[in-house]
């Protein structure tokens, strides 16, 4: 029989009372450390996507535009870049490689990039993690061979009409490998191959497009899209072009294409780099040169995605303040349950007093259940969090193909559980003075 | 202190007055101009209800503090020691028996006795051997259970058990017949004068039901007691 026989006893006693205070406890705790876990994942998440890349060029107003939407899909670029402005730069020797991209079109919602083969082989969509395919393959380039075995359109110019998925857009959108569908100018819901047309509007109908690959989730914005070859993009809006110009043109084909039709929106950029590095020492002269020419943006993503988490932080902030006011009421819950408790219990403190315990051991007991409660709260709060924070990970990598994987620091768990059962012994006080001023001799009267 | 020597008395009570704070103009709640009981000793002290008998035994406790008087439960001027002291000094020297015997609720029978030797010096190590005798020696075979689901009869020898756990020098019971019919109470006072008879603690037993008056020797009235 020890002061810990006697908390036990006392919080099994008033059973109901300890659990319902203990999950409002654990609720606050793992609310807190799920915001605290989330908030560095969520860096993480945004850094994802940008993988390889040093640089990004497009057209767009500024720096952070650029990356929102290049990597993240956030809007299609309004404003294109030459294929003459791609070439030139490309031809830096101090790129390792220079992948145009553009963007514009769109099926069922989800975005499409058109670009090059290299996209898949040179660009990685997180550092040291290629691409890797669920079923299928990757778009190939003009003067690949279909693979052998596959069955596909006997046409030279079939790569250009090849669309591979982002996992969260196969799963969007129900395709499979082997499907044709319809590409939509804009970011407006197109139609698979069949659907009725007027439902479509802007539906580049003339062209149908071949599922040849599903991607593996890579837990970045990629996996919303749909990424098909550039020249199958030129084509379309060659076409597009020609038929405003006469309306009987009824087929374009790669000869079409006129030097005005080469347009992207970005530039994925890599700097040479020493093999095994991330950084270069080329970085800030490419940078710096590219910056001189204004006719374009360069965006540094990891800069771009700290200056946004820098405005970001301060809606951490105000969340974490949330989740710490919600301890705080769950505190005050702690006290209210120990406070209403008073009444049941003044007897066993008279009764405990009679057998030699003394006032301030009588104030300790209860100092102790109290912050037994936050421990009992802050340790299932803990498991909540972890627990929690996975499956919602889960759940945001499922449906929105946003990998946020919840970044636990044991100091930072240690931390929020020392100060919820410092909080809870607080909210201990002021009953545990009720309980060190309990005038023995009237409570040990019989009752009634 | 049960070791105390054994001529000094178990209880010395002189010129001892209380009445409550704010209440100067109604008199004396407890008067008592003396009142020694030696070791062993047994003593009824009769009264009508209300008139002090439980404040008396609350302060002869040290559980109230007198306004004027001298308490000496073996040896020790109760009054005279403070907080901790007087708590550690209570738990091992008095046992008390309540009306309705105040057992711990949540707590086990052996519980109950096991938590009078918490806050004495008898080694942790002996609680159990030592709380599991007494309630085998009273009859109790269900010590695991809670008093809730004991009789009438049984919780009451918990209750004695556990003022008997320290070994104390002097047992206080406060009317501890006064929920029994006739025959459950004369049966209590033949446990609780047998125990304290065989332990070798005095025992003083207030009470206002005269019935008790053939089972003690010596009997005070609580008005015989007053200063006045």
């Amino acid at each position: 029989m020890t002061d810990f026989t006697i908390i036990l006893r006392s919080l099994r006693a008033r059973l109901f009372s300890t659990v319902v205070t203990a999950i409002t406890v654990a609720v606050a705790v793992g609310l807190m450390l799920v915001l605290l876990s989330m908030s560095d994942a969520g860096r993480q998440a945004f850094n994802q996507g940008t993988g390889n890349m040093h640089l990004l060029v497009s057209r767009d107003a500024s720096p952070m535009v650029a990356i929102l939407n290049g990597v993240f899909y956030a809007n299609p670029p309004q404003r294109p870049i030459m294929w003459e402005k791609y070439q030139e730069i490309a031809a830096n020797p101090l790129l390792e490689w220079a992948i145009p991209t553009q963007q514009g079109d769109s099926y069922e919602g989800f975005p499409v990039l058109a670009t090059l083969p290299e996209f898949f082989t040179k660009f990685t969509p997180n550092e040291n993690e290629p691409w890797k395919l669920r079923e299928g393959r990757f778009i190939r380039g003009a003067k690949d061979p279909l693979p052998a075995g596959e069955k596909g359109p006997d046409r030279p110019d079939a790569y250009a009409y090849e669309v591979v998925l982002g996992s969260a857009a196969a799963k969007g959108t129900g395709l499979k490998v082997g499907d044709e569908i319809f590409l939509t100018h804009g970011i407006n819901a197109s139609r698979q191959l069949g659907a009725p047309q007027e439902e479509a509007p802007h539906v580049h109908k003339d062209f149908s497009y071949r599922v040849v690959g599903i991607l593996m989730p890579t837990g970045s914005a990629h996996d919303r899209a749909l990424f098909t070859h550039l020249d199958g993009a030129w084509v379309l809006h060659a076409h597009d072009r020609r038929k405003d110009a006469d309306e009987s043109v009824t087929k374009t084909t790669l000869a079409d294409i006129e030097p005005g039709d080469r347009k992207i929106t970005g530039i994925y950029l890599r700097v040479l780099t020493r093999a095994g590095a991330q950084g270069s020492a080329s970085l800030p002269v490419v940078y710096d040169q590219l910056r001189r020419d204004s006719s374009i943006t360069v965006a540094q993503p990891k800069q771009q995605i700290d200056t946004l988490f820098r405005i970001v932080g301060n809606i951490d902030s105000i969340f974490v303040a949330l989740a710490a006011a919600v301890m705080l009421s769950s505190g005050i819950g702690i006290m209210l349950a120990m406070y209403n408790s008073m009444n049941e219990r003044r007897r066993q403190v008279a009764v405990l007093r009679v057998l030699g315990c003394s006032r301030g051991r009588v104030f300790g007991l209860i100092l102790t259940e109290s912050a037994m409660i936050g421990v009992i709260g802050a340790v299932a709060g803990a498991g909540l969090a972890v627990v929690g924070g996975f499956l919602v990970a889960g759940v945001l990598k499922e449906q929105i193909g946003l990998s946020v994987t919840p970044v636990f620091s044991a100091p930072a768990i240690m931390t929020v559980v020392l100060a919820t059962v410092a909080l809870a012994a607080v909210a201990g006080v002021i009953p545990a003075i009720l309980a060190y001023r309990t005038p023995v001799a009237n409570n040990l009267r019989p009752i009634g | 202190m049960s070791a105390a020597a054994p001529d000094v008395p178990a209880l010395d009570i002189s010129g001892l007055r209380f009445r409550y704070p704010g209440a100067e103009g109604n008199g004396w709640v407890v008067d008592v101009r003396g009142l020694r009981l030696d070791r062993g000793e047994q003593v009824l002290l009769t009264g009508g209800s209300g008139v002090g008998k439980s404040t008396l035994l609350y302060l002869i406790a040290g559980l109230m503090d007198p306004v004027e008087g001298r308490v000496n439960v073996a040896g020790r001027h109760v009054h005279a020691l403070h907080g901790h002291q007087r708590d550690l000094y209570r738990g091992r020297t008095v046992g008390m028996i309540f009306q309705t015997f105040n057992l711990l609720h949540g707590f086990s029978a052996l519980e109950n006795v096991m938590a009078a030797m918490m806050f004495s010096e008898i080694p942790a190590k002996e609680h159990r051997a030592k709380a599991e005798g007494l309630l085998r020696h009273l009859g109790i075979e269900r010590m695991d259970a809670e008093p809730t689901r004991l009789s009438v009869g049984q919780q009451q020898r918990v209750a004695v058990a556990r003022a008997m756990a320290c070994d104390p020098v002097l047992v206080l019971a406060d009317e501890p017949t006064a929920s029994l019919d006739p025959e459950n109470a004369a049966g209590a006072m033949e446990l609780i004068q047998g125990v304290c008879r065989e332990k070798g603690a005095a025992l003083l037993c207030v009470s206002h039901d005269p019935s008790m008056a053939g089972r003690f020797e010596r009997r005070e009235t609580f008005l015989g007691l007053r200063a006045g």
